[in-house]
């Protein structure tokens, strides 16, 4: 199906890093219109620079939702999710939304918020929040751009399983293409059409998610092995260990 | 097989941190202890002991109805820091922005800082006379160069993820008011109050040159040895700075402002043309306005020699820093709650409170009627004062540390677990205080002692502006060669986590 659309975005032979550190040498992919991506990879794999760059060069096009939320503490959740379109409003509007909310925005953003489950936090400054409702208030930034493409470095790593497929669903709804950097590699087979797995600075999985096993994806994690191995016994005497979620803690 | 331990102490070698601040300290020490000599330390008095004792019974029984209009005394302290802050907020604040893209902002705030309050408040006492002016705008000036620099550093230390994180197409302003602002209000607010404190503290000082707040009847009292009022005066300080946390509440501040600005009245009429004068001729040589170079040279040569005072200056400021070290050395465990009882700990960190809040001008005065004028009451002063500001944080900072070993005895305790942890930040507090110790070094001078200050003020009271302003130029001088020399050297290792230890 991808292959009616030209691509998106397709890099080939691209070094990319940060300043004069390259960390994913000569790297080659493509993204297609359409096309649910989910990165994985160990930490420090270089998820955040393709993030990065993918960013960079889809400009307006893009929702981002960067990893640690990068949120405004002091400001209230309403502030923070309107910072999504910042850009589209007068600066004196903007400045006017801080001493009081503009009627608009704060009707959209409540409907917003209600599905995202933090309706009744809207005026909290985000400093007070937990781990779970700053994950959210971040993917309504993100929301709030409406864009045709999502961005999110990690947007579900500290919210549980049920809650992270509530989000993704809301992610998918308003966007039809996106690439999300996980931890959960379950998720990445059962949500998304396509993985991409980086390890050690190369792209070492680029396949439908279909055609992949979780032992495809454990290979990514040069660790995995050991620590399945060290095990409780019920973990060893199934057939596959349970599965965990990385990146919870 | 017998191993001997080495011969020479591990301190003299080695390039790990511990060795290297320890080389550091006892250089230091050496090095104030190789000058000692040059001081003048003599005790003039002939009896300080008596005098204590009568400050003492002073404190210890104050004379409440002897103070004249205390209310007013305070109302006008409070106000004036409280305005003075504000307004060096307003000033200090939009050069924030600019400090670190401009040059010449940077060094006229250097410039700014680098002149103590009460030298600022002699200086616009010729224009503007014994009045609220006076008062507001030696407070409001350093401080705009303060606060410029420390905004600039809380706003250059805020977190880029969200700024980052903005779609494209945000203009500055609202990036900055969206994400900079708020990012850094708590650290500003803390910053503000901080110096808001210092503020009531330079207040209170104002009075020794004759401005009618809380430190004019002190020094009045103090210096005709009414020793029970001016025990009641001090301890109405204290208690102002003692209850700083309740009546300093943000919702009553703007009341505060509102009320006390009836207070700082009545306003002098400023002669635009007398004070346009005194800023373009009384201030500089007459013949460096002339261009008249062999008239200058003349003028210079006509000045007092300057090398004893310099000498004096950057000695106290030397002694009173190895002063300082020593006394938060030996003060710190007093208020930690690894050492001694509640008791104890009750009565230290009293003391400290007592001589952290009290300001070394204040200090060294009653040194000075105590000891006589030579540099000792001005050392004592300095050492306690800033010994004791150091040990109350490093205090603080030890009883958030968990030593590994519980069971050791206190000594093991303080040299082994504690002390190590926190020497670098000790030094490295002292070296941010360095500074301050040398630009309060040259306000002594208005005690007597004979540094840059002393010859300031004289020059002053004999209305050489010239004179005494060019000598206000070279205090500046050195005290940013001092501030570049101690930021040179003091140790990198250690982090400052405490707020409001800049200025």
């Amino acid at each position: 199906m991808p292959e009616r659309h030209a691509p998106l975005l397709a890099l080939e032979d691209v070094d990319l890093g940060h300043g004069d550190r390259v960390v994913l040498p000569r790297l080659s992919l493509t993204l297609n219109p359409g096309e649910r991506v989910a990165l994985l990879g160990p930490s420090g794999a270089g998820k955040s620079t393709l993030l990065a760059a993918l960013r960079a060069r889809l400009g307006d096009d893009v929702a981002w939702c960067p990893q640690h939320h990068g949120l405004v503490p002091g400001l209230a959740v309403y502030h923070n999710i309107y910072m999504g379109r910042l850009g589209k409003h007068s600066a004196l509007a903007n400045l006017w939304n801080l001493v009081r909310p503009l009627r608009g925005p704060w009707q959209e953003i409540a409907g917003l918020c209600e599905r995202l489950g933090i309706d009744d936090l809207m005026r909290r400054p985000v400093g007070q929040l937990s781990g779970g409702q700053r994950q959210r208030t971040a993917i309504g930034r993100a929301l709030y751009q409406r864009r045709r493409l999502f961005l999110g470095d990690e947007p579900v790593a500290s919210v549980d399983p049920h809650q992270a497929l509530h989000l993704l669903s809301l992610i998918d709804a308003q966007h039809d293409t996106c690439v999300i950097a996980l931890h959960q590699r379950e998720l990445a087979l059962s949500h998304f059409d396509r993985v991409w797995g980086l390890r050690n600075g190369q792209l070492a999985i680029d396949a439908p998610a279909t055609e992949l096993s979780l032992d495809d994806l454990d290979a990514l994690y040069p660790d995995a092995a050991a620590t399945a191995a060290s095990d409780t016994p019920e973990a060893t005497s199934q057939p596959r260990p349970l599965p965990c979620y990385r990146g919870q803690a | 097989m017998t191993v001997t331990p080495p011969a020479r102490p591990l301190w003299f070698t080695g390039d790990a941190l511990g060795p290297r601040l320890a080389r550091h300290t006892l250089t230091l020490v050496a090095l104030a202890l190789l000058l000692l000599p040059l001081a003048d330390l003599s005790i003039i008095t002939r009896d300080p002991w008596t005098e204590l004792a009568r400050m003492a019974r002073g404190l210890a029984w104050p004379a409440w109805g002897a103070v004249e209009s205390p209310f007013h005394a305070l109302g006008l302290t409070i106000s004036i820091a409280l305005w003075g802050t504000l307004a060096g907020m307003v000033l200090g604040f939009p050069l924030a922005l600019l400090f670190s893209k401009s040059r010449l902002v940077r060094a006229s705030c250097a410039f700014l800082r680098a002149i103590h309050e009460l030298f600022w408040a002699l200086l616009f006492l010729q224009v503007f006379g014994l009045s609220a002016l006076t008062a507001l705008a030696a407070l409001a000036i350093p401080y705009a160069g303060i606060f410029a620099k420390v905004y600039a550093e809380i706003l250059e230390e805020t977190p880029r993820a969200p700024g980052d994180a903005l779609p494209p197409g945000v203009g500055r302003l609202v990036r900055f008011v969206y994400t900079e602002l708020p990012l850094a209000w708590p650290r500003l607010a803390a910053y503000t109050r901080y110096r808001f404190e210092c503020g009531l503290r330079a207040s209170v000082l104002l009075g020794f040159v004759g401005l009618p707040t809380l430190g004019f009847q002190l020094e009045t009292a103090f210096r005709e040895g009414r020793y029970h009022e001016a025990g009641a005066l001090l301890w109405l300080f204290y208690l102002l700075i003692a209850s700083l946390p309740w009546w300093s509440h943000r919702r009553l501040l703007p009341v505060l402002a509102i009320g006390g600005a009836f207070l700082l009245g009545p306003w002098p009429s400023v002669d635009s043309a007398l004070l346009w004068r005194f800023v373009s001729q009384d201030i500089w040589p007459q013949p460096l306005l002339a261009w008249d170079w062999p008239g200058l040279i003349t003028w210079l040569t006509r000045i007092p020699d300057l090398a004893p005072a310099i000498g004096n200056t950057l000695l106290l400021g030397l002694l009173g820093t190895v002063g300082s070290l020593l006394v938060a050395l030996v003060m710190w465990p007093l208020a930690s709650r690894h050492f001694g009882n509640r008791v104890s700990r009750l009565a230290g960190s009293g003391l400290l409170v007592l001589l952290r809040s009290t300001p070394e001008l204040m200090l060294a005065f009653i040194f000075l009627l105590l000891l006589g004028p030579s540099m000792l009451p001005a050392w004592l002063a300095l050492a306690l004062h800033n010994g004791a500001l150091i040990a109350f944080l490093i205090a603080r900072h030890a009883d958030s540390l968990t030593p590994g070993m519980t069971h050791l005895p206190a000594s093991g305790r303080l040299a082994y677990e504690l002390l190590p942890r926190l020497y670098p930040s000790l030094l490295a507090l002292l070296y941010y205080r360095a500074e301050v110790i040398l630009r309060e070094t040259a306000i002594l001078g208005m005690l007597g002692v004979a540094t840059l200050g002393y010859y300031i003020d004289e020059n002053f009271q004999y209305l050489m502006f010239d004179v005494a302003f060019f000598l206000l130029l070279v205090t500046a001088a050195f005290n940013i060669a001092v501030d570049a020399l101690s930021r040179r050297f003091r140790p990198k290792e250690a982090p400052l986590e405490v707020p409001g230890m800049d200025a």
